[in-house]
């Protein structure tokens, strides 16, 4: 179980979140909305420990993540994949995903290869474990990033706006996986801009408004006239992302 | 105790010999440059056999120390053809083909980009040619070309260090005697280091302001 | 052919100057690696005293000539009570003033590590150690290839210097030979022609070197 409790984060004067409270259970998929510059990547930043929290606790699986040795082990358990997918350059897309594996998990090479390669069968990339990055369109490479962060056999998946910078065509792609993996009874925490996508897979929503968390409904409800749409902040928002 | 102490007379030693190294890097540097745009020209027009031979020139000179075109020049020339040749001579004859081998690399690819541009340009706006070129491209590709001139005219401040190992009797060759007369090697060559830091870094801040200078009056012509 | 005449029955003697050369550059290069990483990391401390020390050794021995730095460690060591070969002196003076150049090699290569690759490395649990040489590492000296070799052709361009300081290295012997035969064209010519083919088939090595390692990285 991934636990926020009070969390505040600040950087410099400006309070990013604000007494933040979240609770994801595992085998649920939790989506994060909110306008941009809300603080929904941060609150992903915070769980992950890629930023200090500036108050309040998180833990993952009960690891306090401002602990060095909890963060090691909250971040055993979960795996972020990220907007700008953030492969390693200089590696092939089969060393990507086994480098951790090897690395952390201490898997045999030939384990950690064996497993790359399922991995990349099944999201398609079955034939291009030894392209680099540069060599893969987009849409390919969060494929691969995705493949990264599976292969550390995460209870939690972190996913960080991760078709935001993806053709909508790839975009497609992407969720078809992600949608898999939902299925599967992945537990996901998402932050994304696809509302409808968002409203398909996940059993709960959550809205951050300017830091704070301002709704935590599961999904039906949130879309529902007397529930999250009784907010007008909310109904503000999804309109306007319909529009666009 | 010492063998000969410090004298005021030093002072004026010190200043004769970075009259000589300013005077023979300004002069070096006045021919280099217009020999380095004077080769970048004739590349352009693509003179038939030029091209081959002015790459070959200018990248041996690039690709070789300047301390053996200074024995080549010095030693070398005066043996084969029989001339007379002085330090000063050969010092300024190498170190501004050197300066111009370098420069040429800045204007040539200046001139480059000027012709590129030049045909984006036209299509733009409706002056003609000439008037792009002069206005507006020119002045661009002179502020650009400023800054990497400038990094090549500290490096070769530097290097004229080198001509009093041939008998020039620059600022170097001064803490030479300096060296051999007073035995105080540390507090000799620390000033004259020091004189050498302060004209690099004159020069460096005359030039970076230029640049800026350059690149305001083209603010306006932003394409 | 009049070059190989004058220059052939010295090859032997000339051959042993180039070696003394090539070892020259080569010890130079590794100390100035070591003093330009030292020097990168004191850049990047919190510390301002000890960035400040950093910067100012950057600065001073990239301004001052090579030759005035060579007379202060020349000259000057012995007055410490520091006695040490000429060769010596010049393999420390060579390092001293390439640290100053590689320092910013090395920082500047770090820089352009994408910290979003950093963070993925950070998340999937390898630890600080591993994320700098499986990593950050790796790619900064695929980035540093072509500026790491251009100090290094500097300092084969710099290496003749020591020849003003009793070193026979490769100009040293030269200038043994010129001075023997009467023949200084000859000699010179044929030693600039040396210089020059071997910086370049250096910058050859160096391009092909960056080309394989960055075969399919950022476009380079």
């Amino acid at each position: 179980m991934i636990v926020a409790e009070n969390v505040e984060k600040r950087f410099g004067d400006a309070l990013v979140l604000k007494h933040v409270n979240l609770r994801v259970e595992p085998g649920e998929v939790v989506t994060i909305l909110g306008a941009s510059g809300s603080g929904k990547s941060t609150l992903i930043r915070c769980i992950n420990g890629l930023e200090a929290l500036s108050g309040g606790k998180i833990t993952v699986d009960g690891h306090d993540v401002s602990t060095k040795a909890g963060l090691v082990a909250a971040r055993r358990a979960s795996a972020t994949v990220f907007q700008l997918f953030n492969l390693y350059p200089h590696m092939t897309a089969l060393r990507n995903i086994t480098l951790a594996p090897i690395e952390v998990l201490k898997l045999p090479k030939a384990e950690a290869e064996a497993r790359a390669r399922a991995l990349l069968e099944k999201v398609g990339l079955g034939a291009h474990a030894d392209a680099y990055p540069q060599q893969l369109s987009g849409g390919q490479r969060q494929r691969v990033g995705i493949c990264r962060a599976l292969a550390m056999q995460p209870r939690y998946l972190l996913l960080d706006e991760v078709t935001s910078a993806l053709d909508p065509e790839m975009t497609g792609d992407v969720l078809r996986i992600l949608a898999e993996l939902a299925a599967d009874g992945t537990t996901m925490v998402f932050v994304t801009h696809e509302i409808e996508f968002a409203r398909h897979i996940s059993s709960r929503i959550v809205f951050l408004e300017q830091g704070e968390l301002i709704v935590d409904l599961p999904t039906a409800q949130f879309f529902a006239e007397d529930g999250g749409l009784a907010v007008p902040r909310i109904r503000q928002f999804l309109s306007k992302m319909k529009k666009d | 105790m010492r063998y000969a102490d410090f004298t005021p007379y030093d002072i004026v030693l010190l200043l004769q010999g970075l009259g000589v190294t300013l005077a023979l890097f300004i002069g070096t540097t006045l021919i280099g440059l217009a020999i380095g745009l004077l080769l970048a020209v004739v590349h352009h027009y693509r003179i038939p056999g030029c091209r081959p031979v002015i790459v070959l020139v200018t990248e041996a000179l690039k690709n070789s120390p300047v301390l053996v075109q200074l024995f080549l020049v010095f030693f070398g020339i005066p043996a084969f053809l029989h001339i007379r040749m002085t330090p000063v001579e050969a010092a300024t004859l190498t170190i501004s083909l050197n300066t111009a081998a370098f420069a040429f690399v800045v204007f040539r690819s200046g001139i480059e980009s000027i012709d590129r541009d030049q045909i984006e340009a036209a299509k733009v706006f409706g002056l003609d040619r000439s008037q792009i070129l002069r206005f507006v491209i020119a002045p661009q590709a002179a502020a650009f070309s400023v800054g990497p001139l400038v990094g090549i005219l500290v490096n070769q401040l530097q290097v004229t260090s080198l001509i009093s190992v041939i008998g020039v009797f620059d600022l170097t060759k001064i803490g030479n005697i300096l060296n051999l007369r007073t035995l105080q090697p540390f507090i000799v060559w620390a000033v004259i280091g020091l004189i050498y830091y302060l004209a690099a870094k004159t020069l460096a801040l005359a030039g970076s302001r230029v640049e800026a200078a350059l690149r305001k009056s083209v603010k306006w012509g932003g394409i | 052919m009049r070059f190989w005449r004058v220059i052939e029955p010295h090859i032997g003697f000339l051959l042993q100057g180039f070696a003394l050369t090539i070892a020259a550059c080569l010890l130079a290069i590794v100390g100035a690696v070591l003093l330009g990483a030292l020097t990168a990391s004191m850049r990047s401390s919190g510390n301002r005293w000890v960035r400040g020390a950093a910067n100012a050794y950057g600065d001073v021995f990239r301004n001052v000539p090579f030759l005035v730095q060579l007379f202060f460690f020349f000259y000057g060591l012995p007055e410490l009570g520091i006695y040490i070969g000429a060769f010596e002196t010049g393999v420390i003076a060579m390092s001293i003033a390439g640290g100053a150049f590689v320092s910013d090699v090395i920082l500047s290569g770090i820089m352009t590590v994408d910290t979003g690759v950093i963070d993925a490395a950070k998340v999937s649990g390898l630890n600080r150690v591993k994320i700098f040489t499986r990593i950050v590492l790796p790619i900064a000296l695929r980035v540093s290839v072509r500026p790491m070799g251009s100090v290094l052709i500097n300092l084969v361009l710099t290496s003749s210097i020591l020849s003003t300081i009793t070193v026979n290295e490769l100009t040293g012997a030269a200038k043994i030979v010129a001075a023997t035969t009467f023949k200084p064209f000859e000699v010179y010519a044929v030693l600039l022609v040396l210089y020059a083919s071997l910086t370049t088939l250096l910058s050859f090595a160096i391009s092909a070197t960056h080309r394989r390692l960055n075969r399919f990285m950022m476009g380079g």
